[in-house]
């Protein structure tokens, strides 16, 4: 290496992960390192200064300039980049450490261009005469945490010397040994062997999961809470460490680990550690960024003694530290883990076992860690401080956490640190806090509520006779009030009662919907009996199945029905039904009788019926009503089966409430047309859909607009998705229940209603004298967030299944919280939120569920092994583009043919029940540990999709570039991502370069992250004809959303270019698509259009295209909002609806004709606006196309990648437009325009949004505090997004409301 | 002059004076070997000793109030080097 000053020297490994990154987010301040110190005492200032120089003038990587050149960024240490020490008096501040604490923050807060701007700063305030504090700020590309403390010490050694007359110690080595060691390593064979060891060792690509969902990022800011560990806690710590010959911040280390392994429910926990690389480096005290980040991977033992576990993790880190100077990012590429989707590691945990404060003669300083580097995730501090106090300091991204989770994990880890101190084994300690455990035990399930201890039958029978005259049952138009509805039942109930039905018999129905139905429900429960329905549709042998374990007394169904029951049971069909009483009305039930038994799938594969008493009913009926105020004005639908748990409530709840039940026709239920006419024409205020069936609902026309008081979901998740689209598609409140057919329908509930932004819906809170818990293994109370185990407890609970006492006693067991209660353990897992409403996660076991009907895969899987067609079954259910479908897979016997295999399953199962696809394996596959690996499972061929080979030309050309760069041996096909193959940014920034060679274009960086497939490339490459956009054509999707919504329209400013309106379309809420509107004479040889009234009738014609019906929002900044207002008008002129129109500080051509024409240097300056800088604030920047040019290509705009072809269209754009506006004469709008006015600007000119007035019939200004230049900046964007997206909206219900008054008429 | 809870320890605790051997006994234990096994010339991390540990032992050298710079043992990591690094400043604060 060449030690020549000013010699330009490649970037290190370590450094150009920061690069990139910091490329990629330019506008990111964390990538600043920095702390301060408070100096108290006499600081002899001249030797802190001549100290500090010294100091700095010996690390030479504060020096560095960074240059991007064409090879790749190098660095040249630059002595005039040097940092002097800026000196700034505060001490005339009324506060004067407020005031140096400011503008600290404020110097923190301003990201760097290492490109462009020096590296690190030196300043020293001064807050009186013995009060001082010194910040350092560096950027990370030249320094890293250990390298602050060496050059940091460095100082203070000086500064001791120097006032003692004593000899310093050894200068600081310089930087070149540092990048000579890091050369000598890239071509080491130890690199390769390091390699070998973490490929080896993540071999099997482990799922690293983190403490919150979503993928880490850089923010520009960071959640921070810092709390101490109690010093007795800290000590066994210590001890431990000394008994087991572990450092002890190894074992800190580890508990750490198992603290997060808790919390992502995996079996292992994999951690990122970061390592100082400095043990044996002749590069030790160089102060430059040699860290690195090491995944740890973890698999605490709970159940084995603490030590051992401590000494299997300190093992582990010791190998890691061996190979620790293998790059993480390298480590990433090997194992492709590039391009954002999946992670090396979850949280940092960081130990820093020193007291890292400076010590200077004859002051007391206070050092302050600022920033160490973006937080891209979660990360565990721990610091010595003083000799004996270890504290945590919790670092989160505001953008996966929340202030207050940050907070609680903070408590927590302390709480499980000090706990786990005093342990004997991981197993002993909880997760949560005790505090956390209280709450969620019983502050949220104090849900005791005074109801009746009485019976469904009584409840009904007092609501019948207390309004005879009412409506009770309405089905095909016919209507039966509450006394006929009484006497039928009563009749039927003798009759019963005379064939031996009373008090413990169960009675099966197996009637279609229709008013009988109904009748013998209640009839049944008035005989004292249980109830026990069937479902005719199913197969003869599970039918058989069914009525063989639960042996009804008797079977209420149509005569024709008989043969389904083989003779072996009495029909006692409608027709032979008494009309009248024949002598008295049984005695009915009592509380703890039972009222029905509903069948589920069963693992085993014997369906289990399950027996719910009345006590247990009466409370969830009486709690709904009660609730949620139903009254006897209320129309219930009924349309759920009578199989489907669901349907108790719809069949008697409108009993309790002295309401109407309207019963849907038979097979009604699958038919969103029939159900949409019912629903309308029976004024029907109460009706429930399983969440599938209400997504194909409201895909039906007729469904839009209509009204009712309230409609429920359960028996699936409810998307997030669906519940907005219910609120723009119905008027009715929406409501999320919850609740296994062992807990008496649903045990909790969550008002899903317009305003709810939940994501995921809950399931909520539990109803009355009902307790919900979220347990982990061991069955401990879990914290807010981690999933576990929900159990069920209260009066809801069901006696249990119908002749298995077996599994009864397996799945409700004693309630370990509340002496002589029962739980039951549902197999869901779920979540605490941290307002304490409950998540559904999903299934602990092998049950799924499909249109809402629960499905065993146990008992699919044995009717394919009963098929005798089969060695070996496994049975999943695969999610595809959200449908989620039955797979099984199999493992024929010799000779057998599996094409009868589907017609068996058919005469056994369920038609929901029997699989979509069938996959013939020679093998199933199996794990290193001889576990089925369902990972490994081919995806079954549902749409004969497989890899599709490149097609287009562009396409061929696209794979053929990834193959070269990436070196692949396989083809590569149409849909494969180039991140996947194992592309990186250095790579991506490669390929762009030969896409530029190949094709004349590039599109840049962001559109390539965007778009990484071969196919979704060439596309972009394809321009305009193709499907996606290039990001210049005259319609670019900024945004795709929902596309019930009608899209904005985003008008380009001068420039022609509408990537502006980028982060505006992002922050609308709901996301809709939004067109960006580009000038079409971006690109060269298209002309520029003769006059503006020209160029918005172009545009609207382009509208039209992809969006043949309004409304049309539309949007515009500066000349866009004229080209705006233009195209408004045209519009109408055509007779088509206009939305929103709205200006972001647009003013009518009449203030800018008097103006001078512009220059180049304006289109240049049009050029530096776009790409999100104030031209006026660079007044350094010489305004020719060569510098424009640099400057954009070094401050990292996608602009600066843009081919000269393109930059010389939009200075061509730029004076067309200005040229247009000059010759524009509005045309007036009669419409309301919104208008953002940049309220901080203007302040030389009199501009005002009234300069409208003539052209508009009405205009609504609202002020923004900002700059013109600066109104689609992220500051403007968050004020500008809520009141726009308000606007659409409100447009948007307007015009429902219009249709749907329209189509009542 | 402020005085820090660990200047107070360094002044008043009476300084032990750290031999070679128990260096040698103190990096044997870390690394779970038998003293005789490390010879004052053997790279400390051949013999498996990895940066936390390292500084562990730097740390608990420095208690009896000797002013040890981690950086400078991390460069020439081997007990040779670490005792003449010892040996120095404990022969300067003597003196």
């Amino acid at each position: 290496m060449n030690d020549r000053p000013g010699a330009a020297h490649p970037l290190t490994e370590a450094q150009s992960g920061l690069w990139y990154a910091q490329r990629l987010d330019p506008a990111n301040p964390l990538f600043n390192t920095g702390q301060y110190i408070e100096l108290a005492g006499p600081l002899d200032r001249a030797v802190f200064e001549t100290a500090l120089a010294q100091a700095v003038a010996e690390a030479e990587a504060l020096a560095l300039r960074m240059v991007d050149a064409p090879a790749g960024p190098m660095q040249i240490v630059d002595p005039a980049r040097r940092p002097a020490l800026e000196v700034i008096d505060v001490s005339q501040a009324p506060d004067p450490l407020a005031a140096a604490k400011a503008d600290i923050a404020r110097d923190m807060a301003g990201p760097v261009d290492p490109a462009r701007d020096p590296l690190a700063a030196e300043r020293l305030f001064v807050l009186g005469p013995e009060r001082h504090v010194w910040q350092q700020r560096i950027h990370h590309l030249a320094i890293d945490g250990y390298g602050m403390i060496l050059l940091t010490q460095r100082v203070a050694e000086l500064y001791n010397a120097r006032r003692r007359g004593s000899e310093a110690g050894a200068k600081l080595p310089g930087l070149a040994i540092a990048l000579d060691e890091d050369a000598a390593y890239r071509a080491s064979e130890k690199r390769e062997k390091d390699g070998a060891y973490w490929r080896e060792l993540f071999a099997d690509r482990p799922e690293a999961a983190s403490l919150a969902p979503g993928m880490p990022t850089s923010a520009p800011r960071f959640h921070r809470r810092a709390v101490e560990i109690d010093g007795a806690a800290f000590a066994r710590l210590r001890e431990a460490g000394e008994r087991t010959a572990v450092p002890w911040p190894d074992v800190v280390t580890a508990l750490t680990a198992a603290y997060v392994r808790r919390h992502t429910g995996t079996a292992e926990a994999i951690v990122g550690v970061p390592f100082m690389a400095r043990l044996g480096s002749a590069a030790a005290r160089v102060p430059a960024m040699l860290m690195n980040v090491l995944p740890l991977r973890v698999t605490p033992d709970e159940a084995a003694p603490l030590d051992d576990v401590l000494g299997t993790v300190a093992k582990s880190l010791t190998r890691a530290r061996r190979h620790g100077r293998y790059r993480s990012e390298q480590l990433r590429r090997d194992l492709r883990l590039v391009g954002g989707q999946r992670r090396l590691h979850g949280p940092l945990i960081n130990l820093l076992p020193f007291d890292e404060t400076p010590r200077f003669d004859g002051l007391a300083c206070r050092l302050e860690v600022l920033s160490t580097g973006p937080v891209e995730d979660i990360t565990f501090t721990f610091r010595l401080h003083g000799t004996e106090g270890l504290r945590l300091e919790v670092d989160a991204n505001p953008e996966l956490y929340d202030a207050g989770t940050v907070e609680a994990h903070a408590a927590r880890l302390k709480h499980f640190i000090e706990a786990a101190s005093a342990a004997a084994t991981l197993a002993e300690v909880p997760t949560a806090t005790p505090a956390e455990a209280h709450r969620h035990l019983f502050a949220l399930n104090a849900t005791d509520h005074d109801v009746p201890d009485t019976t469904l039958a009584a409840l009904i029978e007092a609501q019948m006779r207390a309004t005879p005259d009412a409506p009770a049952l309405r089905f095909d138009g016919r209507t039966l009030d509450y006394a006929t509805l009484d006497a039928r039942s009563a009749a039927l109930a003798g009759a019963l009662a005379a064939r031996g039905v009373g008090p413990g018999s169960l009675v099966a129905v197996a009637l279609p919907r229709s008013l009988e139905l109904v009748i013998a429900l209640v009839a049944i429960l008035r005989a004292g009996a249980a109830y026990l329905p069937l479902d005719l549709a199913q197969p003869d042998a599970r039918l058989a199945r069914i009525i063989g374990s639960a042996k009804p007394r008797l079977v209420l169904a149509q005569a024709d029905a008989e043969e389904r029951f083989a003779g072996e049971y009495k029909i006692f069909p409608p027709e032979k039904w008494p009309a009248v009483l024949a002598d008295r009305v049984p005695p009915g039930p009592a509380p703890g009788d039972a009222a029905y038994v509903i069948y589920t799938s069963g693992s085993t594969g014997e369906p289990k019926g399950v027996v719910v008493e009345h006590r247990a009913i009466v409370n969830r009926l009486l709690w709904m009503r009660e609730h949620y105020g139903f009254t006897a004005a209320d129309r219930i639908l009924q349309k759920t089966p009578a199989t489907f748990d669901v349907s108790v409530w719809e069949f008697f709840l409108p009993f309790l409430a002295g309401a109407c039940l309207v019963v849907a026709p038979p097979e009604a239920h699958r038919d969103p047309v029939a159900l949409a006419r019912i629903i309308r024409e029976e004024k029907i205020t109460t009706a429930h859909f399983v969440p599938s069936m209400l997504a194909a609902f409201l895909a039906e026309p007729h469904a839009q607009g209509l009204s009712l008081a309230r409609v429920f979901c359960s028996g699936e998740e409810l998307p997030a998705d669906l519940r907005d689209r219910f609120h723009r598609t119905v008027q009715a409140e929406l409501h999320n229940l919850y609740g296994p057919t062992e807990a008496a329908v649903d045990v909790s509930y969550w008002p899903a209603g317009a305003d709810d932004r939940s994501r995921p819906v809950p399931i909520g809170f539990p109803v009355w004298n009902t307790r919900l818990y979220v347990l982990d293994e061991a069955g401990r109370p879990q914290p807010p967030g981690v999933p576990g185990h929900l159990s069920l407890g209260g009066v809801q609970l069901a006696r249990g299944y119908l002749g298995r006492d077996d599994l009864t006693a397996e799945r409700f067991r004693p309630d370990p919280f509340r002496p002589g209660a029962r739980l039951y353990a549902t197999g869901d897992l779920a979540l605490w939120r941290p307002d304490g409403a409950v998540v559904f996660l999903g299934r602990s076991d092998h049950q799924v569920k499909i249109r809402g009907l629960r499905i065993e895969l146990g008992e699919i899987e044995a009717a394919v092994m009963a098929s005798g067609l089969v060695r070996q079954a496994d049975i999943l259910a695969r999610e595809d583009r959200g449908t989620t479908r039955i797979v099984a897979y199999v493992v024929p016997e010799p000779g057998a043919d599996l094409a009868g295999l589907k017609g068996f399953l058919a005469t056994r199962l369920p038609d929901y029940m029997v699989p979509a696809a069938f996959v013939a394996l020679d093998a199933l596959p199996v794990n290193a540990n001889g576990k089925l690996d369902r990972g490994a499972l081919p995806a079954p061929d549902f749409a004969g999709s497989g890899a599709r080979a490149p097609e287009t030309p562009s396409e061929v050309r696209v794979a053929a570039l990834f193959a070269e760069l990436l070196r692949t041996e396989a083809p590569v096909s149409a849909e494969d991502d180039f991140f996947t193959l194992g592309g990186d940014s250095l790579l991506a920034v490669a390929l762009l370069l030969r896409v530029r060679e190949a094709f004349g274009r590039d599109p840049g960086l962001g559109a390539l992250f965007a778009q990484p497939t071969v196919a979704g490339l060439a596309c972009l490459l394809d321009g305009d004809e193709g499907v996606t956009d290039a990001g210049l054509t005259p319609l670019v999707t900024l945004v795709e959303g929902d596309p019930a919504l009608p899209p904005l329209f985003a008008i380009h400013p001068a420039g022609g270019i509408a990537w502006c309106y980028g982060r505006l379309a992002r922050a609308l809420e709901p996301r809709r698509t939004v067109y960006g509107v580009q000038a079409p004479a971006l690109a060269p040889g298209v002309a520029t259009p003769e006059s503006l009234e020209a160029l918005a009738a172009d545009y609207v014609e382009r509208l039209r295209a992809v969006r043949p019906e309004g409304p049309y929002h539309l949007v515009g900044w500066s000349v866009g909002g004229i080209v705006a207002q233009a195209m408004a008008v045209r519009l109408r002129a055509l007779g088509l609806d206009v939305g929103v129109v709205a200006m972001l500080d647009s003013y009518p051509a009449d203030c800018w004709r008097a103006e001078p024409e512009p220059d180049e240097g304006a289109a240049l300056k049009a050029l530096v606006a776009l790409a999100g800088h104030d031209p006026d604030r660079l007044p350094a920047l010489a305004l020719n196309r060569a510098s424009v040019l640099a400057f954009l290509r070094a401050s990292d705009s996608p602009l600066g990648m843009l081919p000269d072809a393109v930059l010389d269209g939009v200075a061509r754009v730029v004076a067309s437009n200005s040229a247009l506006v000059r010759g524009h004469y509005h045309r007036r709008y009669e419409g309301e325009v919104l208008h953002f006015r940049a309220a901080l600007d203007h302040k030389e000119r009199d501009l005002s949004p009234s300069l409208w007035a003539e052209h508009v019939a009405d205009i609504r200004v609202i002020d923004i505090p900002a700059l013109h230049a600066h109104l689609t900046g992220p500051e403007a964007t968050a004020l500008v997004a809520p009141v726009l997206a308000r606007a659409l909206a409100e447009r948007e219900t307007n015009i429902r409301e219009t249709t749907a008054c329209a189509t009542a008429v | 002059m402020a005085i820090e809870p660990g200047d107070i320890k360094r002044i008043v605790t009476p300084a032990a004076p750290v031999t070679r051997e128990r260096m040698r006994a103190d990096i044997a234990k870390m690394l779970h070997e038998d003293p005789e096994e490390i010879s004052g010339g053997d790279s400390l991390i051949d013999l498996g000793l990895d940066s936390m540990r390292a500084m562990n032992l730097v740390l608990a050298w420095s208690e009896g109030g000797l002013d040890l710079e981690f950086s400078e043992f991390a460069e020439d990591p081997t007990l040779d080097g670490w005792w003449a690094l010892v040996d120095a400043r404990q022969k300067a604060r003597g003196g």
